[in-house]
């Protein structure tokens, strides 16, 4: 230590014994590379084991294999048409990776949201009534806010009397599934005379090969990046799913890191659900059409690197997990496998991602 | 004598019927090491906590720097300079180093979004010369990838990155190898000459002797003991933990 060069600083705190835990080493801010390649190299190492990375080499695989079937017989396994592009690909994938990036970031501080299905017909049943009688604004305005509604509401439960969210949203779920029939009776909203071509524009726009939904999710995804990985809140997120006492100890408030988890939640969920309805032009209150989005939208999460436990996951690993499900299911019914088949091998591609982000999860300590 | 940085006057906690702390008072003397001892069940977290700002007090009265703190929570402490490391939970495993440090106090531009070049630059001088850790390959590295001394030195280094001014350390040893736990207890000493205030709480007497200039020593809610290290052996002081009052005056007794 002695022999150090003149005019360096010297640390403030130093350990003289010369432990193998902590002792004077290479100084840190002289070794990180900066070029470019030495960057990304660096970066690549640190997010190994994160999930996002893994997953997408499983999407590409899967890509490639799909491609390639399909060159080889466009019409046994038609999945370069057009039709199936844009009528089925870009139709479902946005719908549940915005829904898979709600469900995601709950998940990262550390909630969830089980009346996200009931919360898709409330929502678009809202949306359906103010559009009819107010307008196409209005019924946008209405939905997303209606979404973000359901979503407080359900997080107060959670966050003031600590209820295990699992139970609050569960008993919640049943709730909204009756309070849609409550606001609109048991007959089905229907979009009729505000259906127009603006609505069909901004939500179902068939461009040849893609939908306005896909640029939606482009939209959205880069919003949830920049908020998720970027914005001082979403670093708060990640603070309060991991390890919420050491958060709390810094002085970060938990509870209102929660409940703008919850609005954020609500809001895209409110957005998806505009999507949908705009799809399917009606919403049956108490259906079962939108009950599965609960499940398949955590699942969505979780194959994408989501940790159910909290803190851990990213957008774009959640985006390309609701990808490789859709992708999944329409690869089955492309092969026209039968109908129950489908949900069996949807099932085992949930469990094997999990495993396989348990795996890397242990790899990256 | 100066005025001690924090003075606290008569804290009472009850939970319900039971009292958990029963009118303890004392004082932390600027750039003084405290040790709160006591066995588990003492009182220990629960004083923690209320010198931390995280659980209100039933009664009692905090004075800082000789004035006095009328309603203490968490954005009271945090801005006095209150930094508690709590037993294993100081940091967030999932996040890496430069996340964990700058955690509640990003660097950031006007829309809130983080300037992640900045803090990482930062940090790696601050693991330089804050405290120098082995081991460490990248500040963008995952807390769960460190070993507990490291991640402890980590914790040090963002409290004194910070300026803190009272640093309460809740079991640090507990998880520590025995060479980290020499280092740790070194850093403590070291933090004195930073003019940093530091209470260790611990039931590891041997690693509160070491370092402490003064010991506190809790038992079943009340404070039995509060000497300078000149003034007491590690005897007396388990005597204390062990027995509680009725240990002191035997061993006191014992003595003569």
């Amino acid at each position: 230590m002695s022999n150090r060069p003149p005019g360096e600083k010297k640390p403030v705190l130093q350990a003289p014994l010369a432990t193998e835990a902590i002792t004077q080493v290479k100084r840190l801010s002289d070794k990180q590379p900066t070029t470019f390649i030495g960057r990304m190299k660096n970066e690549l190492q640190f997010i190994r084991g994160r999930g996002a990375f893994e997953i997408s080499i499983v999407l590409a695989v899967l890509l490639i294999g799909y491609i390639v079937a399909s060159v080889i017989s466009p019409t046994g396994f038609a999945f370069l048409n057009p039709n199936n592009l844009s009528g089925v690909i870009s139709q479902s994938i946005p719908v549940l990776a915005i829904l898979g990036l709600a469900a995601g970031i709950l998940m990262i501080a550390g909630e969830f949201d089980l009346s996200l299905g009931p919360a898709i017909t409330f929502n678009a049943i809202v949306f359906i009534k103010f559009s009819e009688s107010f307008g196409l604004a209005a019924g946008i305005i209405g939905g997303i806010l209606s979404g973000v509604f359901i979503a407080l509401v359900n997080g107060s439960i959670v966050v003031f009397t600590r209820i295990p969210s699992f139970i609050a949203t569960l008993g919640m779920s049943f709730f909204w599934a009756g309070a849609s029939i409550f606001v609109n009776g048991t007959t089905p909203a229907i979009l009729t005379k505000s259906r127009d071509e603006v609505m069909v524009f901004l939500f179902a726009q068939d461009f040849g090969s893609f939908r306005s939904q896909l640029v939606w999710l482009l939209i959205l995804g880069v919003l949830a990046w920049f908020f998720l990985h970027r914005h001082k809140l979403g670093n708060h997120i990640f603070a309060v799913g991991g390890n919420e006492s050491a958060a709390e100890a810094i002085s970060i408030n938990s509870k209102k890191i929660k409940l703008i988890a919850f609005a954020t939640f609500g809001g895209l969920v409110g957005f998806a659900s505009i999507l949908i309805a705009v799809r399917t032009s009606s919403m049956q209150p108490g259906g079962s059409a939108t009950q599965d989005f609960t499940l398949f939208a955590i699942a969505a999460a979780v194959v994408g690197g989501t940790s159910l436990n909290g803190g851990r996951g990213s957008v774009i690993g959640i985006i390309v997990g609701a990808a490789l499900i859709e992708l999944i299911r329409n690869g089955l019914l492309l092969a026209k496998a039968p109908g129950f088949y489908i949900t069996l091998f949807v099932g085992i591609t949930i469990v094997i991602a999990s495993i396989f982000n348990k795996v890397m999860e242990g790899k990256a300590r | 004598m100066s005025t001690p940085l924090l003075r606290v006057q008569g804290v009472t906690k009850k939970y319900g019927p039971n009292t958990v702390l029963n009118d303890v008072s004392f004082e932390i003397g600027k750039s003084e090491v405290v040790g709160l001892l006591g066995d588990n069940g003492a009182g220990k977290s629960t004083l923690v906590k209320i010198m931390s700002g995280v659980v209100d007090a039933t009664a009692g009265e905090f004075f800082w720097d000789g004035t006095k703190i009328e309603n203490i929570n968490r954005e009271k402490t945090e801005e006095l300079g209150v930094e508690t490391i709590f037993q294993d939970s100081a940091l967030v495993p999932q996040m890496s180093i430069t996340r964990n440090i700058f955690m509640g106090r990003e660097i950031t531009n006007k829309l809130g979004l983080m300037k992640i070049k900045e803090m990482d630059a930062i940090t790696a001088d601050v693991l330089d010369s804050v405290v120098t850790i082995e081991g460490i390959k990248s500040p963008k590295q995952l807390v769960s990838s460190l070993s507990g001394g490291q991640a402890q030195a980590v914790a040090i280094a963002r409290a004194v990155h910070f300026k803190r001014s009272l640093l309460i350390l809740d079991e640090p040893t507990s998880a520590l190898a025995v060479r980290a736990t020499e280092a740790l207890l070194d850093y403590l000493r070291q933090l004195k000459g930073e003019g940093v205030s530091s209470v260790l709480v611990t039931h590891n007497l041997h690693h509160a002797y070491q370092v402490c200039d003064r010991h506190i020593v809790m038992n079943h809610g009340r404070k039995i003991l509060d000497v300078r290290k000149e003034d007491t052996t590690v005897e007396e002081l388990t005597a204390a933990v062990v027995g509680g009052a009725e240990g002191i005056r035997r061993y006191r007794e014992g003595k003569k």
